[in-house]
């Protein structure tokens, strides 16, 4: 896995960050912001929107990093699933403040691309490469649509062109064939 | 025994993947806080999808974001009053947004009376109360819809030596937003900005602090001031 820092320097920077120490989440944002606008962007599909996501983010890396402990996974973990959910919490709430045509239009373009080449670009010594090539074409391609892109069950059935209620328990099994085989 | 723990574990993916709507993914939120085995599923199915991150190209990002972060920052161990409110801001999902549109829904009341007060003779097509991050009301826009929109602040802006407030709008997604002009001495003014459609229900407007003259890019790119969405006047 490839990875921008050591764990550890992170878990330590967040500590820092917890005592009042700017220049530690400074040294945050330079290792992984850069990434982190890339990640937001592949959901929100705006970069002023992704730099949006971000700056809140850091700001709420900051107000929280008390709360992080290693019982929540790695905290670069942690400190990707603040971003990712932020920028997935802006995907929601712009559904409702434009139209759903709006949105579509704005998705559509070239976001398919990006979650396939995410896929090849994936580390091919992971673990999770093995795993994710494993599942059959359809729950992989659902999997990584979610992950990457944000796309919701209802998006990626539309995608693929198969029943709501199918997509819903082929990307069930799926993540549970991941989970089995990633044990 | 096991076939909880097949639960949580999907559970978790489904939250980590972000496939839950917003109020389930609030649930999973608060009860990973007094459940250790969900919350240790969570951390797993994280660190789980993890490398699917490593895959984005890091890209270039100019110093101004991390300027606005710093600006934003609040020193940690604040009053108490500050920390609790800061937390239960982040609490909610997108949490600016959501004290934004609270703060709205109660000064609908007045921006309509000032709208009246405004413009007696031409009625605005939109009003748009604007809040900054703390869901405090900082200013109205008032869009006519025909190339011209008023702006009336409502707090004291500190404009910096080389600054100029900026108001922008989001006519749609494709287009991204507009500049519909500037308001150099922080005071509240009329607008002539560009031809654009008509404002509809929810436009987003929004004010930032952008070098005089305006931002460079023609894109915002200083720091969110307020933002607050239309609403059709009645």
């Amino acid at each position: 896995m490839v990875t921008g820092a050591a764990p550890d320097d992170l878990t330590t920077a967040l500590a820092a960050c917890a005592k009042g120490d700017r220049t530690a989440l400074r040294g945050i944002f330079d290792r992984e912001a850069g990434r982190l606008v890339t990640i937001a962007e592949r959901i929100v599909r705006r970069r002023d929107l992704a730099e949006e996501v971000v700056q809140e983010s850091f700001i709420r890396i900051w107000t929280q990093a008390h709360q992080y402990q290693p019982d929540r996974g790695s905290a670069r973990g942690w400190i990707y699933a603040i971003v990712r959910n932020r920028a997935l919490n802006l995907l929601r709430d712009s559904k409702r403040e434009y139209t759903v045509e709006d949105v579509e239009l704005l998705r559509e373009r070239d976001q398919v691309d990006h979650v396939m080449a995410a896929w090849h670009r994936l580390d091919r010594t992971s673990r999770l490469h093995d795993c994710l090539g494993a599942l059959d074409d359809t729950k992989r391609r659902g999997i990584l649509m979610a992950y990457i892109g944000g796309y919701s069950h209802g998006e990626i059935a539309g995608r693929l062109s198969i029943p709501l209620g199918t997509t819903k328990s082929w990307i069930r099994r799926g993540l549970s064939a991941l989970r089995e085989c990633m044990a | 025994m096991s076939e909880d723990r097949i639960d949580i574990g999907g559970i978790a993916d489904e939250y980590v993947l972000g496939l839950l709507d917003a109020i389930e993914a609030r649930q999973v939120e608060t009860d990973m806080e007094s459940d250790p085995d969900l919350k240790a599923a969570i951390a797993a199915s994280r660190d789980r999808f993890l490398p699917l991150d490593d895959t984005a190209e890091p890209t270039v990002i100019g110093d101004d974001l991390w300027t606005r972060i710093d600006a934003a920052l609040p020193v940690q161990g604040a009053a108490p009053i500050d920390v609790s409110r800061l937390t239960a801001n982040d609490n909610r999902p997108g949490g600016w947004r959501a004290t934004a549109l609270a703060a709205m829904a109660a000064a609908v009341i007045l921006a309509v009376a000032l709208s009246v007060n405004l413009m007696r003779t031409i009625e605005p097509l939109v009003v748009a109360v604007l809040v900054n991050e703390a869901g405090d009301i900082q200013a109205i826009v008032e869009d006519f819809g025909n190339e011209k929109a008023a702006v009336r602040l409502l707090a004291d802006f500190t404009v910096p030596q080389g600054k100029t407030i900026e108001v922008w709008t989001l006519p749609s997604p494709e287009r991204g937003p507009v500049s519909l002009g500037l308001i150099d001495d922080a005071r509240s003014v009329r607008l002539d900005g560009p031809a654009l459609p008509k404002p509809h229900d929810s436009q987003l407007y929004e004010l930032t602090l952008e070098q005089a003259g305006g931002s460079p890019t023609g894109r915002p790119t200083g720091l969110i001031l307020a933002k607050g969405f239309a609403k059709i006047t009645r």
